[in-house]
């Protein structure tokens, strides 16, 4: 359980990174809170020459409400954000997520763009992205681009970030004042990836209802309903028709009951749902 | 093969070395500082034996390097108590036979007392959801459990909490 050698450069600057990135691209893995790429360094199913270490760029350790978005840096750690006094009032549906993230030693180094960057579709920042129809920006040495969470995430570990290019920041936009949210998950363990999990959005009539766990990505569908029992309806529905994954921890038909009975309890909490 | 000169401050000590880029912290602590208190359990950041204290935050020291560490406090299972004595916490351990081999048992330390840091008056079911970074594989965590419950007690009358 040891990494293969690499040389690991500390950059000081974004422009540092850029130029380090332009220079090896593939052969260069970014390591900010590392607590999903030092495990796959140490089993081996990636072994890059080069490692650059973005944790000393000062510039990158901002967060704060951006327009209409809260933007987070590449350097900001996940329990920053969770203990972040405006969380709850801003961004509702990542105050309830934050608890559901691994454990507290892992989400003191881990941080939000590095799970966005992972693209694992059972991690709940990538549910709360994709729900929230946020955005990644993606910088290299040429240009920056922002890039749709729908067009981001590829697939499972999979995403459109060229090998040049690093996660500068991520937006999560804001939702109106009379928004409500609801999530709720499954995990053989609490801290564990989910096996399903759940995010809802309600804006009066206008659900937005996002399953992680169930595919390669982030599966959103969304309805118009005026009663809970109109949109429990149509979570049974997608339930029965979707092609949901099936794997040695989950059957098909326990993730299809867990789409059903995890998607009415956050529609509940949604529908009841009360700002700060 | 690059060298890495390494130099942090450990249970309050400065102490330097050097390590190759891929040497994890908790290697390094253990191999090239020589203490051996922090464990090395499953090294993916599955188990937490290897949990310590980096800057006032829990972390796992097998899932980042040495060298990101340069220049940083740590805290080990070492620090809990001065040699030879034990804390409140270690001894309610022993008491309700909150370890068996002992393996995990640095890494339930550290995260025991970030726990009751934060949260002073847990209940079972915060101590439970607080600890379950941790695995231990002998006690099923009945002992580990009513050990921080009885030590948050404890302080709690200690403090002349209303909680106590």
């Amino acid at each position: 359980m040891k990494s293969a050698p690499f040389v690991m450069h500390q950059a000081h600057s974004q422009s540092n990174i850029l130029d380090l990135l332009d220079q090896y691209g593939e052969d260069a893995r970014v390591i900010a809170g590392g607590q999903t790429l030092v495990p796959v360094l140490a089993m081996r199913v990636a072994s890059p020459d080069h490692l650059i270490d973005i944790n000393q760029v000062k510039e990158l350790k901002n967060f704060g409400i951006t327009g209409d978005s809260l933007q987070v840096g590449a350097g900001v750690r996940q329990s920053e954000l969770e203990h972040w006094s405006e969380l709850r009032k801003t961004q509702p549906l990542l105050s309830m997520m934050f608890p559901w993230i691994a454990h507290t030693p892992i989400r003191n180094r881990g941080t939000v763009c590095g799970s966005i960057a992972h693209a694992d579709p059972s991690a709940e920042l990538v549910l709360g992205l994709a729900v929230l129809e946020g955005s990644v920006t993606l910088a290299s040495k040429k240009k920056k681009r922002v890039v749709q969470a729908k067009d981001f995430f590829l697939g499972a570990l999979q995403t459109s970030r060229q090998s040049n290019e690093f996660i500068e920041a991520v937006q999560f936009p804001i939702r109106g004042p009379h928004a409500g949210f609801g999530f709720a998950e499954y995990g053989y363990r609490h801290g564990d990836f989910a096996v399903v999990a759940v995010a809802v959005i309600k804006e009066d009539d206008a659900w937005t209802i996002g399953f992680g766990g169930i595919d390669d990505v982030v599966r959103i569908y969304k309805c118009t309903a005026i009663s809970l029992d109109q949109v429990k309806q149509f979570i049974d529905e997608l339930a029965a028709e979707t092609e949901v994954r099936e794997d040695p921890t989950a059957t098909s038909g326990l993730r299809r009951h867990l789409m059903r009975t995890l998607g009415a309890r956050a529609c509940q909490q949604a529908m009841e749902f009360k700002s700060d | 093969m690059k060298i890495q000169q390494v130099k942090l401050t450990l249970n309050g000590v400065e102490r330097e070395g050097a390590c190759e880029s891929r040497t994890t912290l908790l290697d390094f602590i253990r191999h090239d500082l020589g203490s051996t208190g922090t464990h090395a359990g499953c090294e993916h950041g599955v188990c937490g034996a290897c949990t310590v204290e980096l800057d006032g935050q829990i972390v796992r020291s097998c899932l980042m390097f040495a060298c990101q560490a340069d220049g940083a406090k740590v805290t080990t299972v070492e620090a809990i108590a001065k040699s030879g004595e034990m804390s409140d916490l270690q001894n309610a351990f022993k008491k309700h036979h909150a370890l068996q081999c002992g393996f995990c048992t640095s890494g339930f330390l550290l995260s025991a007392e970030d726990l009751l840091k934060k949260n002073p008056h847990p209940s079972e079911l915060e101590v439970r959801e607080g600890l379950s970074g941790n695995l231990c594989r002998c006690t099923g965590y009945v002992g580990i459990v009513e050990a921080v419950l009885e030590v948050a007690a404890a302080r709690a009358r200690q403090n002349g909490g209303e909680h106590a």
